[in-house]
């Protein structure tokens, strides 16, 4: 309901020219979004819990979580349909915190695409230009623009009705990118698609971001989505960051357990297996095809780590066989063997015994995060 | 058993015997009222003893068109149905959007609560309280006092009023529904666009809202059409289509004449609905 | 095309379920002089049926409700063991109309209802040996156009009086005593004023012309020919554009009295009498061109489910006592000659000129107004009820 903030106070109803002044040099040094010390409450529930974020100009950046994780709520901040209980938002070094959204320079693509349905697709798309009383042989220039952007060309006179899902997806993003915001957000707007339009929405959007060079800011709370299109992503869990980073750092080396877990698998050893195995206490993951299979008691190089065990589970998925492997003290792990020539692939039969081994660099030591990790077994989380 | 076990084998007879109560009220007391309206618009009642005689003529017509008073008191009344719609709407439109998109959700069931309210009382008491307030000396006129307004008196602008009061909810029910379907993500999506609230609400909530406000608009303006009783508590000196009606079937014993005149509103509403066919508003009922 | 299908029979189910309704009632009405449909007159009065639906003016049948000083019924239904459901109108036409749809025993019909009960059949003829106090009625009231057809009465005398000239003593200076009051062109009273809500009140407007504009030969306000109707709607016409409104629920003139909404206007004295009784400033007259009038009959309904108790009814009602109970209380001469010995006023019976033949007849009773024209004109046609009813549609506009 929250729709007092449809009709705000308002501060200022002019947009910041400054903010109009496009990818200039300033661009460099000041955040295109920088979000201090945030907080969202409603009623009792705390949906955002302390964000602090610099989003910088230009990137992709994507907001990762699960559902309530208060992802979509930061974005709704910036975009000033909600207004925080504390912190402070600013747009390209300007303190916007109390503006309403129509005095933001910033665009939005929604969830359910929020076209009107009353108007046109050339309508919908111009909408923009129209409130800001841009001149209507403008207008129909960049509504053509905008829709061959987005590959739309010709479908000016359509009702929003009359289109599939992609296509209003098109004509949502047509309708944002118009205004040539400095931001623009999109709130899980693959989230109603197919898994084959989603893909190719996916390259689609990188691509425009690219050319457009606006900086995107992305919502979702798919891990390969933002694992393929991102810069930078920050993953949101219980309405706090875990960790911000690209999306290589990110798989490569979580900071804590909910990101190992959330982003990709990850076999997690800690407490006794872990100083058992690894000869230290702590906490650490390891990616399920960075293990290495062998036939117990080949050597082991120096900066490996080494374990026995009897495979316990085979999945063969194509491409790649997933072998679960127990370790013998109610530990298991999760190989994944690339299904080339070169594996041996007698080694992959249930009850075999096996030698398991990884390079120590890809042994990555956490941080727990506490009651939010997701799953009790300390061994394997798998991602949805 | 056995009669349910035939039914259960013959679904049509089952759907026929279900559906034959209602189709029949539907048929007999609507469908043939209405057809026999129209029939006796064509006979003639004596002019002593007010009796029918079942001879076709279209006398009832000829005079209905031919005297002008009839004009006048058709078009008076469509000007208060029309008036009396604008009114509610203007008023039911902010109260809805409130109700809809401003309010928690406790205080929309208590504000529901409140505009079906005065639907729980008599028709009659709320227009003898009208005809209270408005008469001199009344709360109106004690209001106005301060301001040296006073009431309008009983007449035209008190019918309005007063039917405008009367069908209130039937405005503000459609529209807070055609409010409440609206998606708060709309009017989020226009105000990213740069649309102040002003311009949100002209462009995208009135224009969503329309289909609900004509629906709204076809209870106003057809119950105000056929109102006879507002107009002769409040009305002053004033007839509508109705009075005339009733003083016709009351005072005259002229059924046929009534039943001619009681067709006039049913004409109007036709082509009323014809118009609103197109705005989706029927759809939205 | 299916739903045409639907449409049609359904309108052809409309038609036979009309076309096997009543036939008509007889009567032709529009000859003047008619003969009543045949409807049979009661022999005798048996044992009560324990109820009787009474139809009559405001004031005719009180239970003590309104004031409980003022309850007749009460003692009649002691009496009798008639329970009496009483249903007041506010005007003869919607007396026949309530007639019409049955329902009802008994009713207070006045002149301008009478005869079109009568030619309807709607009414029974009235067996007066079978009314006791009959034959204490004031023989000028008896076997009079209104009351009976060739000799046989078809009902009851009940009371007489005339419609009078209110207004409120505090905004009305000088006291009115001409209806020149509620008819002046411009009135300092405009918005003010008000008028009865029936066709008959053209009568008022004739009765004025009468007596002011002698060059329209009016000589009875219910037989006026096109041109003299034409001109008593112009003056109501010219009235109309000061009415505040027009009134037929008697409480409702009673409430406009009160709070000033009406400041003068035509009235009956029961109404004057309440709304005193309300503390309204309030005083009647009758204005010196005369006035139209009543002259009420207890009349029985020809589908009477409870006859008896009908019969009982009119016995009760123009019984001395009874009789002088409603007349004080209506304001109206009362019909039974030893009423006025019986009224708690002593002089009443001499204000209302109960026992005034000649008075009685210079009010200018309502009839309804028929083609043929009652003032007894040949070379001309006159306006019937129905043109008056056209009429006075025009007049509100």
């Amino acid at each position: 309901m929250n729709s007092d903030l449809i009709f705000y106070s308002t501060v200022s109803d002019v947009r910041p020219s400054s903010v109009h002044a496009g990818a200039g040099p300033e661009a460099t040094d000041t955040p295109a979004i920088e979000l201090r010390g945030l907080h969202k409450s409603f009623g009792p529930v705390h949906a955002v819990d302390g964000v602090d974020l610099e989003i910088r100009d230009g990137e992709f950046f994507s907001m990762l979580g699960p559902s309530g994780s208060g992802k979509t709520t930061v974005l709704r901040i910036i975009a000033g349909f909600e207004s925080p209980t504390a912190g402070r938002v600013r747009l390209a070094g300007h303190d916007v915190t109390d503006r309403p959204p129509f005095a933001r320079d910033v665009n939005t693509v929604f969830q359910d695409y929020a076209l009107f349905p009353h108007m046109s697709v050339a309508g919908n798309v111009e909408y923009g230009l129209r409130v800001r009383k841009v001149d209507r042989a403008e207008r129909r220039r960049r509504v053509e623009e905008a829709l061959g952007t987005v590959r739309l060309a010709g479908y000016g006179d359509r009702r929003p009705t009359q289109l599939s899902g992609g296509q209003r997806q098109r004509v949502s993003l047509a309708r944002a990118i118009i205004n040539r915001p400095k931001v623009l957000l999109l709130d899980e707007p693959l989230g109603a698609l197919d898994l084959k339009l989603r893909r190719e929405m996916q390259i689609e959007l990188k691509q425009m971001q690219r050319e457009l060079g606006i900086t995107f800011v992305f919502v979702t709370h798919d891990q390969e989505e933002a694992l393929t299109m991102s810069d930078r992503i920050a993953v949101f869990n219980d309405g706090r960051i875990e960790q911000v980073a690209t999306p290589v750092e990110l798989y490569e080396t979580p900071a804590t357990t909910f990101v190992a877990g959330f982003v990709g698998t990850s076999n997690m050893l800690e407490g006794e297996a872990a100083r058992r195995i690894l000869g230290e206490p702590g906490l650490f993951s390891v990616r399920p095809e960075k293990i290495r299979i062998d036939q117990p008691g080949t050597t082991v190089d120096a900066g490996r780590c080494a374990a026995e065990g009897v495979v316990e589970e085979i999945a063969y998925l194509g491409s790649t066989t997933h072998a679960i492997v127990a370790l013998g003290t109610g530990v298991t792990l999760t190989v994944q063997q690339q299904n080339a020539d070169h594996v041996d692939s007698a080694l992959l039969q249930r009850g075999r015994a096996v030698q398991l081994s990884w390079p120590r660099a890809h042994l990555v030591r956490l941080v727990a995060t506490g009651e939010s990790h997701p799953g009790d077994d300390p061994t394997e989380v798998e991602s949805s | 058993m056995s009669v349910a076990a035939a039914l259960h084998r013959r679904p049509r007879l089952r759907l026929g015997l279900l559906l034959a109560p209602p189709m029949l009220w539907l048929g007999v007391a609507y469908l043939a009222a209405l057809a026999a309206l129209l029939v006796t618009a064509f006979w003639t009642a004596n002019s002593f003893t007010g009796e029918v005689e079942r001879t076709w003529s279209l006398e009832n017509f000829r005079e209905l068109f031919g005297i002008g008073v009839y004009k006048t008191v058709t078009l008076r009344t469509i000007g208060i149905a029309a008036l009396v719609t604008v009114v509610d709407a203007a008023i039911a439109f902010p109260i809805a959007l409130y109700m809809a998109k401003v309010a928690s959700p406790r205080a929309q069931r208590l504000l529901v609560v409140a505009v079906l309210m005065p639907l729980w009382a008599s028709y009659l008491v709320k227009a003898y309280a009208w005809r209270g307030m408005l008469a001199e000396g009344g709360l109106i006129d004690w209001i106005g006092k301060p301001f040296h307004a006073s009431s309008p008196g009983f007449g035209v602008t008190a019918t309005i009023l007063t039917l405008a009061y009367l069908w209130l909810p039937y405005m503000i029910l459609p529209v807070y529904a055609g409010l409440e379907r609206l998606p708060t993500s709309l009017l989020e999506a226009s105000s990213d666009l740069g649309a102040g609230p002003a311009t949100t609400l002209r462009r995208v909530v009135v224009p969503m809202a329309m289909p609900a406000v004509v629906a709204g608009a076809i209870f106003t303006f057809s119950l105000s059409l056929g109102d006879y009783i507002a107009v002769t508590i409040v009305g002053g000196a004033n007839q509508m289509l109705g009075t005339v009606v009733y003083a016709n079937v009351g005072a005259a014993g002229n059924l046929p004449f009534a039943a001619a005149v009681a067709m006039v509103p049913v004409v109007i509403m036709l082509l009323f609905l014809a118009a609103v066919r197109r705005t989706g508003a029927l759809e939205s009922l | 095309m299916r739903r045409i299908g639907a449409v049609l029979s359904a309108a052809l189910l409309a038609l036979a379920v009309a076309g096997c309704g009543s036939t008509g009632g007889g009567g032709g009405g529009a000859s003047g002089k008619f003969t009543a449909p045949d409807v049979p007159m009661k022999k005798s009065v048996g044992k009560g049926e324990g109820e009787v639906d009474i139809l009559a003016w405001p004031g005719y049948a009180e239970d003590g409700s309104n004031d409980p000083k003022v309850d007749w019924v009460t003692p009649f239904e002691k009496q009798t063991g008639c329970q009496a459901n009483v249903k007041y109108f506010g005007t003869s036409d919607e007396a026949i109309n309530l007639m019409k749809s049955g329902g009802y025993d008994v009713v207070s019909a006045s002149g301008d209802a009478t005869l079109r009960l009568i030619a309807s059949g709607q009414v029974a003829p009235v067996n007066t040996d079978l009314v006791a106090n009959y034959k204490d009625v004031q023989p000028f009231l008896k076997d009079r156009a209104w009351n009976s057809v060739n000799g046989q009465m078809y009902g009851v005398p009940h009371g007489w009086g005339a419609n009078l000239l209110m207004w409120r003593t505090d905004k009305v200076h000088p006291a009115p005593d001409s209806w020149g009051a509620v008819f002046a062109k411009s009135s300092p009273y405009a918005g003010h004023i008000t008028a009865y809500d029936s066709p008959i009140y053209i009568a008022d407007a004739a009765l004025y012309l009468m007596k002011t504009k002698p060059s329209l030969g009016i000589k009875d306000p219910y037989a006026l020919d096109q041109k003299q109707l034409d001109a008593a709607v112009g003056l109501l016409k010219v009235q109309r554009a000061q009415v505040s409104e027009y009134w037929s629920d008697y409480l409702k003139e009673v409430q406009a009295f009160k709070t000033g909404d009406s400041v003068i206007g035509t009235t009956w004295q029961v109404i004057a009498s309440l709304a005193r009784s309300e503390h309204a400033p309030v005083k009647a007259v009758l204005p010196k061109e005369g006035a139209t009038g009543w002259s009420d009959t207890w009349m029985v309904s020809a589908k009477s489910k409870h006859p008896n108790c009908a019969y009982k009814w009119m016995n009760y009602i123009v019984s001395p006592q009874a009789n002088a109970d409603v007349a004080e209380y209506f304001g109206e001469a009362p019909a039974n000659a030893k009423s006025c010995k019986l009224t708690s006023d002593k002089s009443f019976c001499a204000t209302y000129h109960a026992g005034d033949a000649a008075f009685a007849n210079r009010i200018h009773y309502w009839t309804t107004p028929i083609k043929q024209c009652l003032d007894g004109r040949k070379d001309t046609t006159c306006t019937d009820y129905s043109q008056w009813t056209q009429a006075w549609t025009e007049v509100k506009g």
